[in-house]
């Protein structure tokens, strides 16, 4: 079944013997071995929590595992740091964005360079940076500033920097999940040809098989923390990668909500808003959500989606226009009283926003209910209360943690999205905006997330789900429309669109007008 | 290092237990007295002779604890200054400014009451209240203005409280010699003396402001680890993106940290300037106290954010520079050994936070591959 694995005769260029490794209450990975061979995209393939991150961040030196060793071009290697890793040709590029977001690209992408000691020569690497921007078709302007960037450009950031600093064995972990499609069409491209005319090896860690259908040759796949197979990814099935992913027959829960349109219970009026970078980048959004209805907004990241959902949460000024929640005008009314009014808001940003990962899970649903007279009895955080809502909340959405006092920081970013829905859910929402919630899981977790969707719809909520996914949009919404440019394209129920038209709104081509 | 077929290595440990932290603070203290023995080593007379003059006096002789003592709250006090916009992540490095004012605040109550020119006064009730209420409002003022411009316009806080250090430290220049308005009789460059009518009472020989700091210190960890308002600064202070998404309001996280981290810096001002017996006004080397306020800073950062565990802190500084003093007038010592003890102490401290950080663990290592892979699992 996988000649090629078993003809190999050179040593692989990086291998893992043995790997274990625990973390308070969990034990991530269990005796995994993983080799690469040089030249070759290695997909490593998984759920959330199957242990990808903890095998990759081993690999770059940035944590130490309890058993086992690593192996570059044969010869046993200890990393101390990633500095050792990268020394030895080995870059990485994470989940987490991992840049100063005051600085600029260009400067980001010097910092830590081997050359940039003493004196920076910042006109001698903008040239080298442009050169090396241009051989992979990339766009991404050196002056901007990092935080003025969507997540797509931020992780090119990344990329270019490992590049640059000269890696030979480039380690991606859910690229993929941050980016729009055409950004991932691009992505994959650059890769292929990173590969095929530079010879770099790429491990790729990701959830999504079209992705290592795309680009990978060999495939290792990790489920709970241990090596389900290794495969040759010409010789295997999708339905195949799934079990091992899965370890039995998928069974994705289906919700029939029914459809009860109720009355309005969100009203946008000619909303405009700036973005980071001072641009109109919302500009005259209208749009109402009745309950028990959920109105599905597709569009490219940066055309006016982030700002939309900040600007109904509270969290962003608005120009001009009016946003009323249950007929109240809530424009100018702090984050603090929306929540209380009935907003729920899952933000795109898990970690950095929606999570403080120095605090306990418990501690983390207090973010939600601090300012609940029923959870903060005379000023006080009941916390044997906040600890049996977090139990359930783990139990209902099937969180992966040890238990509720373990840290933020120890848990997937799949396992805590689930959390942050099940946190901003269990205050039974009138109002829920949801900004990708499924961006980053794994099928089971995402379908799951759905589900949790419709039920919110079903129990009469009002649902705005912010997407790129246009399955997604399209399996879940009553009415969808797409942002382009910080306006809507259009925005009509669903039996009135495709996902092609809707594909090509997102792309800026006029469809009809709302 | 490779033993056999395991291997000892160093890495980075999870948050240690408290009693290795109590551990680890104990092996600074015994190390930080190792190291400054060299500093106390005279023909005549060894170290062990010294530190039992200088733990002598500071813990053991009455007029010496009482100095211990006062000196202690007042660091506490400063402590809790620090401590309180530290866990808002903001950084007061205000403190002598802060204790500046209040000291200043304190005094103009009897100066209004004519207690300059009459050199008594009559005082009640309420004069002695006012006192520390003025000087802790003076405080909060002056952390409130800091607070704003932090929040308001994302000025700076370090900047700011640094300046209004060097502000504050003229501005009582300016109170006290000559021609300033709180200058004493004699015009020595200090200010008058407070009369004895204005003086708080000393219940167990302490004022009542070393009450206050100690039960300032349990509520202070109280509110932080049980009350709502305590669980916004925190989380403020780890995520204030996380922080704004839950609907807490930045200005008013930082208003309020720094409006109480400059009342109980001004409350230290009051304590150390006309509470503590055998002072009751502000002297010459107001300079020497305003310095010392930094060791607040020290405290709250070694005693890690806990309020009630800088308590032990606060009083072994202080006993060590009321100590350390004592036994270099008595032994004769080179000028500084006190500081010198401080100093060691800091780093020692900070070294067993840094080991704290990171534990030895022994592994088993494994063969090297082969250049021929085994059969992998998934492959039929």
């Amino acid at each position: 079944m996988t000649p090629e694995l078993e003809h190999r005769t050179p040593p692989p260029v990086l291998a893992a013997r043995g790997i274990s490794k625990s973390f308070p209450g969990v034990r991530a990975l269990d005796r995994v071995d993983l080799e690469v061979a040089e030249g070759e995209v290695h997909a490593v393939l998984g759920q959330n929590g199957a242990g990808k991150t903890t095998l990759m961040n081993i690999l770059f030196g940035l944590i130490h595992p309890d058993e086992g060793e690593v192996y570059l071009r044969g010869r046993r290697v200890r990393f101390r740091s990633p500095h050792d890793a990268l020394a030895s040709g080995i870059g990485m590029v994470h989940q987490t964005r991992r840049l100063v977001p005051a600085h600029t690209v260009l400067e980001n992408l010097v910092l830590g360079h081997p050359r940039a000691r003493g004196l920076l020569d910042l006109r001698r690497a903008r040239q080298e940076l442009e050169a090396l921007c241009a051989r992979y078709g990339v766009h991404v302007d050196l002056g901007a500033r990092v935080w003025q960037l969507s997540e797509g450009e931020k992780q090119w950031v990344e990329i270019l920097k490992a590049l640059y600093a000269g890696v030979r064995i480039l380690i991606l972990d859910e690229p993929t999940s941050a980016l729009t499609p055409p950004e991932v069409q691009a992505l994959l491209r650059a890769l292929r040809a990173l590969v095929d005319q530079d010879g770099v090896t790429v491990v790729l860690v990701t959830h999504k098989l079209p992705v290592v259908r795309a680009v990978a040759r060999t495939v290792t796949v990790l489920r709970a923390g241990r090596v389900a197979a290794r495969l040759s990814v010409s010789d295997t099935t999708d339905h195949e990668l799934v079990q091992h992913m899965v370890g039995q027959e998928v069974t994705l829960p289906t919700v029939q909500a029914p459809d009860h349109r109720g009355p309005v219970v969100l009203e946008v009026e000619d909303l405009s808003a700036y973005n980071d970078k001072g641009v109109l980048s919302l500009r005259g959004v209208s749009l109402t959500v009745h309950e028990g209805e959920i109105v599905g907004v597709a569009g490219v990241t940066g055309n006016g989606q982030e700002e939309l959902a900040q600007v109904l949460a509270g969290l962003r000024p608005a120009v001009s226009g009016r946003v009323r929640l249950l007929g109240r005008d809530v424009t100018h009314l702090p984050t603090l009283d929306r929540w209380r009014l009935g907003l729920g808001y899952v933000p795109a940003e898990r970690t950095e926003v929606a999570s403080v990962a120095a605090l306990s899970l418990v501690e983390n649903t207090g973010l939600n209910y601090h300012f609940d007279p029923e959870f903060c009895p005379r000023g006080m955080l009941d916390r044997a209360r906040l600890e049996r809502l977090t139990r359930q909340i783990l139990a209902t959405f099937r969180v992966k943690a040890p238990h509720p006092y373990v840290r933020a920081q120890h848990l997937s970013g799949g396992n805590l999205q689930k959390l942050v829905l099940g946190r901003v859910l269990s205050r039974q929402p009138r109002l829920l905006v949801a900004h990708l919630p499924t961006q980053g899981l794994d099928v089971e977790a995402a379908s799951f997330v759905r589900a949790q969707l419709l039920e919110a719809k079903a129990r009469g909520a009002a649902v705005l789900l912010i997407s790129e996914d246009l399955d997604e949009i399209f399996a879940v919404s009553d009415r969808v429309g797409a942002l382009y440019e910080g306006r809507f394209v259009a925005l009509v129920p669903r039996n009135e669109a495709d996902p092609e038209t809707v594909g090509a709104w997102m792309a800026g081509s006029l469809g009809r007008r709302a | 290092m490779r033993i056999g077929a395991y291997r000892l290595s160093v890495e980075r440990a999870e948050a240690p237990s408290p009693p290795r932290v109590a551990l680890g603070a104990l092996l600074a203290v015994a190390l930080a007295l190792l190291l400054a023995s060299v500093l106390f080593w005279t023909p005549e007379s060894g170290p062990w002779t010294a530190y039992r003059i200088a733990f002598g006096y500071a813990f053991a002789n009455p007029s010496g604890l009482g100095a211990t003592v006062h000196r202690a709250v007042y660091l506490l006090l400063c402590t809790l200054a620090f401590l309180i916009p530290l866990r808002g992540g903001l950084w007061n490095i205000g403190l002598p400014g802060q204790v500046y004012a209040g000291a200043l605040a304190a005094f103009a109550v009897p100066f209004w009451a004519g207690a300059r020119e009459l050199g008594s006064g009559t005082a009640g009730g309420v004069a002695l209240l006012s006192m520390p209420l003025a000087a802790a409002l003076a405080g909060a003022s002056l952390g409130a203005l800091v607070g704003l411009l932090r929040a308001k316009l994302a000025v700076n806080e370090i900047l700011v409280t640094m300046m209004l250090n060097s502000v504050m430290f003229w501005l009582v220049s300016d109170f006290i010699k000559e021609g300033g308005a709180f200058m004493s009789a004699t015009a020595e460059g200090e200010s008058f003396t407070l009369p004895e009518a204005f003086r708080p009472p000393l219940p167990l020989g302490l004022p009542p402001s070393a009450f206050l700091g100690l039960a300032a210190a349990v509520v202070v960890d109280f509110v932080f680890s049980r009350a709502a308002a305590g669980y916004r600064v925190r989380t403020f202070g780890l995520n204030p993106q996380a922080a704004r998404y839950a609907g807490i309001d930045p200005v008013r996280v930082s208003l309020w940290v720094f409006v109480l981290g400059g009342a109980f810096s001004g409350l230290a001002g009051y304590h150390y300037f006309a509470a503590v017996p055998g002072l009751y006004k502000i002297p010459t080397n107001y300079g020497y106290y305003g310095d010392l306020s930094f060791y607040g800073i020290i405290c709250a950062l070694i005693a890690r954010g806990s309020a009630v565990g800088a308590v032990p802190m606060a009083l072994l500084f202080a006993g060590l520079s009321v100590g350390g003093r004592f036994a270099q007038g008595a032994l004769r010592l080179p000028f500084g050994v006190d500081y010198a003890i401080l100093g060691l102490l800091m780093t020692t401290f900070v070294f067993s936070h840094l080991v704290d950080r990171y534990r030895v663990v022994w592994r088993r290592t494994a063969p090297a591959p082969t250049s021929a892979p085994p059969r992998p699992e998934g492959a039929r």
